[in-house]
C-alpha cells in the first residue's frame, strides 16, 4: 500500500489541477457565452440571404456568374476551421475525421492552428493557412475568403468546401462537411439540410414568375455572390468560434469533476492507510509490553 | 393585402413588421414599393428608408445591402439599420469625422480599407440627413 505522504502528496497536486480546471472552465464559459451571442446573432441574418439566394438560383442562368457555373471537378478546396488552441474535447478530432475521408485530390485551406497542425502531419495539400483572432472580426476572414475566391475563379480549385463544427448548442456541435461553390446545387443542398433539421423554409407554391432586377441582373449577381460567400463562411466562423468554446467548457467542467472525484477517492484512501498505521503502531506497543511483562 | 417587411442586419433583426408602403434607397434610385409588386431583387445604397404604416411614416437611415421582394414580403439585408429616433448625432458626427481623418491618408490604407471607411462615412450621411428630416 502506498505511504500516507505519497497519497498525501497526490491528493496536493489532483487538488491544483482542479484549481486549474475551473479557472479555464470559468473563462471558457464567459467567452462561450459572447460566442454564442455572437453566431447566434447572425444566424437570421445569414438564413435570409440564403433563403434568397435559394429563391433566386432557378431563375438566373449560370452563365451570369463564375460562381455559379459547375465544371468538372478535377481538384477540390477544402477550407478547414479549426481552433487555435487544444483542451476542447473530441471538437477537432471530430472535423479531422471528416477531413481524413476525402479521397479525391483536393487542396486544403486553414483557419485555426490546430487545423494547419494536422494538414501538415497528414501531409495533405495546404496551400495556405489563415490566422483569425478568438473574437474574429471580419476583416480577417475576408482576407481568407477572398483567396479562396481567386483560387476558385482561376480555375486552381473546381469546388469551395467546408469543413467546420456546426453549434447546435453548448453540449452537441456537429462537424460538417457544406459544399458552397458552385452555387448551383445550393437549393438541393438546402432541401436535404432541411430534411435533417434545418431552417430552410421552401416556398410555399412553386413560383415560376421570374425575379427582376434593378439595375440588372449581372451588376446585381456580381455583387450579392462574392458577398453571399463572404458572410456565409464569416457565420461558420462564428459557430466554429461557439462551438470551441462550448466544446472547452464541457471539457473542463468534465475535468474538474473527474478531479473532485479523484480528490474523495484519495482522501479515503489516505483515511484507511493512516488508520492502518496506527492500528500497527499499537498492535506493536501491545505486544512489546506484553512479551516485557 | 399587406407587405411584410422584415429588415436584418448581421448584429440583429431590426425590424419586422406588416406595412402599407415603403421607399427603399437602391443603387439605381430610390425604389416606392406597394402591394402586388413585382418580384425584385436589388441592391441597397446608404441611405433613408422610409416605411409607412397606418398612416404614420418611420425613417430608418440603412447601410448598404441588399432588398428581395417577393410576393409581398420584402426582405432587407443591410450591413447596419437604425431608427431614426436612436441616431446619435453627436456619436455619428465623432464616427464621420474618425473615418474621414482615416481616409486623408489613402495611399497608405489598401482597398478593402478604403472601401469599409467610405461605406462608414456614407452611412453616417445617410444618418444624419435622416435625423434631420425626421425631426
Amino acid at each position: 500500500m502506498a505511504s500516507t505522504r505519497d497519497i498525501r502528496r497526490r491528493i496536493k497536486s489532483v487538488k491544483n489541477t482542479r484549481q486549474i480546471t475551473k479557472a479555464m472552465e470559468l473563462v471558457a464559459a464567459s467567452k462561450m457565452k459572447k460566442a454564442q451571442q455572437a453566431a447566434l446573432a447572425g444566424q437570421p441574418y445569414a438564413h435570409l440571404l440564403t433563403n434568397m439566394l435559394a429563391a433566386l438560383a432557378p431563375h438566373v442562368s449560370d452563365q451570369l456568374h463564375p460562381f455559379l457555373a459547375r465544371r468538372t471537378v478535377k481538384t477540390r478546396g477544402i477550407l478547414l476551421i479549426t481552433s487555435d488552441k487544444g483542451l476542447c474535447g473530441p471538437l477537432n478530432a471530430n472535423l479531422f475525421k471528416l477531413a481524413t475521408e476525402i479521397k479525391t485530390p483536393a487542396k486544403f485551406y486553414s483557419i485555426g492552428r490546430k487545423g494547419t497542425q494536422f494538414l501538415a502531419r497528414s501531409k495533405r495539400d495546404l496551400v495556405a493557412d489563415f490566422p483569425v483572432q478568438d473574437r474574429a472580426p471580419f476583416s480577417e476572414v475576408k482576407v481568407a475568403v477572398e483567396f479562396i475566391a481567386k483560387q476558385y475563379l482561376d480555375g486552381v480549385i473546381d469546388t469551395v468546401e467546408v469543413i467546420f463544427p456546426r453549434f447546435k448548442n453548448t453540449l452537441v456541435q456537429e462537424p460538417v462537411l457544406r459544399p458552397l461553390l458552385p452555387l448551383d446545387n445550393l437549393r438541393e443542398y438546402l432541401e436535404n439540410s432541411q430534411r435533417h433539421g434545418g431552417v430552410f423554409q421552401p416556398d410555399e407554391a412553386n413560383r415560376n414568375q421570374p425575379f427582376e432586377f434593378e439595375p440588372d441582373a449581372k451588376t446585381v449577381l456580381s455583387a450579392l455572390l462574392p458577398f453571399y460567400v463572404n458572410r456565409e463562411i464569416y457565420q461558420f466562423v462564428l459557430l466554429a468560434r461557439a462551438s470551441e468554446h462550448s466544446a472547452r467548457m464541457v471539457a473542463m467542467k468534465t475535468a474538474k469533476d473527474n478531479a473532485t472525484s479523484l480528490v474523495g477517492e484519495l482522501t479515503l484512501q489516505y483515511n484507511k492507510a493512516r488508520q492502518a498505521a496506527i492500528t500497527q503502531e499499537i498492535v506493536e506497543i501491545a505486544a512489546a509490553s506484553f512479551s516485557a511483562a | 393585402m399587406a407587405l411584410t417587411l422584415e429588415i436584418v442586419t448581421p448584429e440583429a433583426r431590426v425590424y419586422s413588421d406588416t406595412i402599407d408602403t415603403v421607399v427603399i434607397p437602391t443603387t439605381a434610385g430610390e425604389i416606392g414599393i406597394l402591394p402586388g409588386h413585382i418580384a425584385l431583387v436589388a441592391q441597397v445604397a446608404e441611405g433613408e428608408l422610409r416605411v409607412t404604416k397606418d398612416g404614420k411614416q418611420l425613417i430608418l437611415a440603412v447601410g448598404g445591402g441588399f432588398v428581395e421582394i417577393d410576393r409581398d414580403k420584402i426582405s432587407v439585408l443591410a450591413e447596419q439599420a437604425i431608427n431614426v429616433e436612436k441616431i446619435d448625432v453627436s456619436a455619428v458626427e465623432i464616427a464621420l469625422k474618425r473615418a474621414q481623418d482615416a481616409l486623408k491618408e489613402k495611399s497608405t490604407l489598401d482597398p478593402a480599407q478604403v472601401e469599409s471607411l467610405e461605406g462608414v462615412v456614407r452611412f453616417a450621411f445617410a444618418q444624419l440627413s435622416a435625423k434631420r428630416r425626421g425631426r
